[in-house]
């Protein structure tokens, strides 16, 4: 997460997660509409740590016409939802929170999709063709290192895709339906319509 | 996902007290998940440790590392929905609407 990525460099990306971390955790957050970095990114990265519900494609739209790039949008999302889970689990388990790593030096990589399209299951570009898949297994694509760093994290912490598939899959504590219901009682109250 | 499980699990879920955070959804420890679901969602570290504790007491450490677990997914996949305008296919919206007003949801913004 704090190598260089396809963008931006690994101290971009830790700033992005620092600002993330901060923003998560943070006693007395900014409200949604106030941008407390002045920086296209890190108010990207604050705004989707915090108030990921309020995002709005007319936002989007905005920050990309101030300049930042629709896969610079997609990078700032994979890295905003790979630090803040072992944040939460960190938390909510009671153990110490990690802390991050230095950050590798290095250019940008440049590792994106061969060919990006424009999706209309989601409002950022996806690799083509687009909406042959559901918008979440999509949404990272345009970016193929984050999106491998996100199922990565989802199996470890949910589930496989082919597990997902079995209504009865367990790991041995919590039944297939518990799972959904922490996972429904957290999605409602991050008021996620999806 | 919880109402297609739950049918098949053969422990129908009650997807109104997902909403309302209210019962057990008719699920074992039901109300402990959602009680601890909750206390991570939010920002009271007193009101976690005490949901912690209530599940830690009437299940295992494991079960609460895995609901834990479960919980940080979710806190990475409502932001991946939000953060790249994720929505549902058009033949599916009918149904997750429906969903969506019975849960006390909004229309997307």
């Amino acid at each position: 997460m704090v190598a260089p990525g396809a963008r931006f460099t690994g101290e971009q990306r830790r700033r992005i997660a620092e600002v993330a971390v901060e923003a998560y955790l943070a006693a007395e957050p900014s409200p949604p509409w106030v941008r407390p970095y002045g920086d296209p990114a890190l108010d990207v990265a604050y705004r989707l740590a915090r108030h990921a519900g309020t995002i709005t494609i007319d936002w989007y739209e905005q920050i990309v016409t101030e300049g930042l790039h629709p896969v610079e949008w997609v990078e700032i999302v994979g890295v905003v939802v790979a630090v803040l889970p072992p944040v939460a689990f960190a938390r909510a388990v009671g153990n110490p929170l990690p802390v991050l790593p230095a950050a590798v030096e290095g250019a940008p990589h440049g590792r994106e999709a061969d060919e990006l399209a424009p999706a209309r299951l989601n409002f950022v570009p996806v690799a083509a063709p687009a909406d042959r898949m559901p918008s979440v297994v999509q949404a990272l694509s345009a970016v193929p290192d984050e999106w491998d760093n996100l199922w990565r994290l989802a199996e470890v912490q949910y589930m496989s895709d082919r597990q997902m598939d079995d209504p009865l899959w367990n790991r041995g504590t919590l039944s297939r339906p518990q799972m959904e219901l922490v996972a429904g009682r957290l999605s409602l109250i991050r008021e996620c319509f999806f | 996902m919880l109402s297609w499980s739950s049918h098949q699990d053969g422990t129908p879920a009650d997807v109104d007290a997902l909403a309302s955070g209210d019962g057990d959804a008719g699920l074992p420890h039901g109300a402990l998940l959602m009680a601890f679901a909750e206390a991570i969602a939010q920002w009271d570290e007193a009101a976690l440790a005490s949901a912690r504790d209530a599940l830690v007491g009437a299940t295992s450490e494991a079960f609460m590392i895995d609901a834990a677990a479960v919980a940080a997914n979710f806190e990475m996949m409502t932001r991946v929905a939000d953060g790249t305008g994720a929505q549902h296919a058009p033949e599916a919206m009918a149904d997750r609407t429906a969903l969506a007003a019975r849960l006390g949801m909004v229309e997307r913004p």
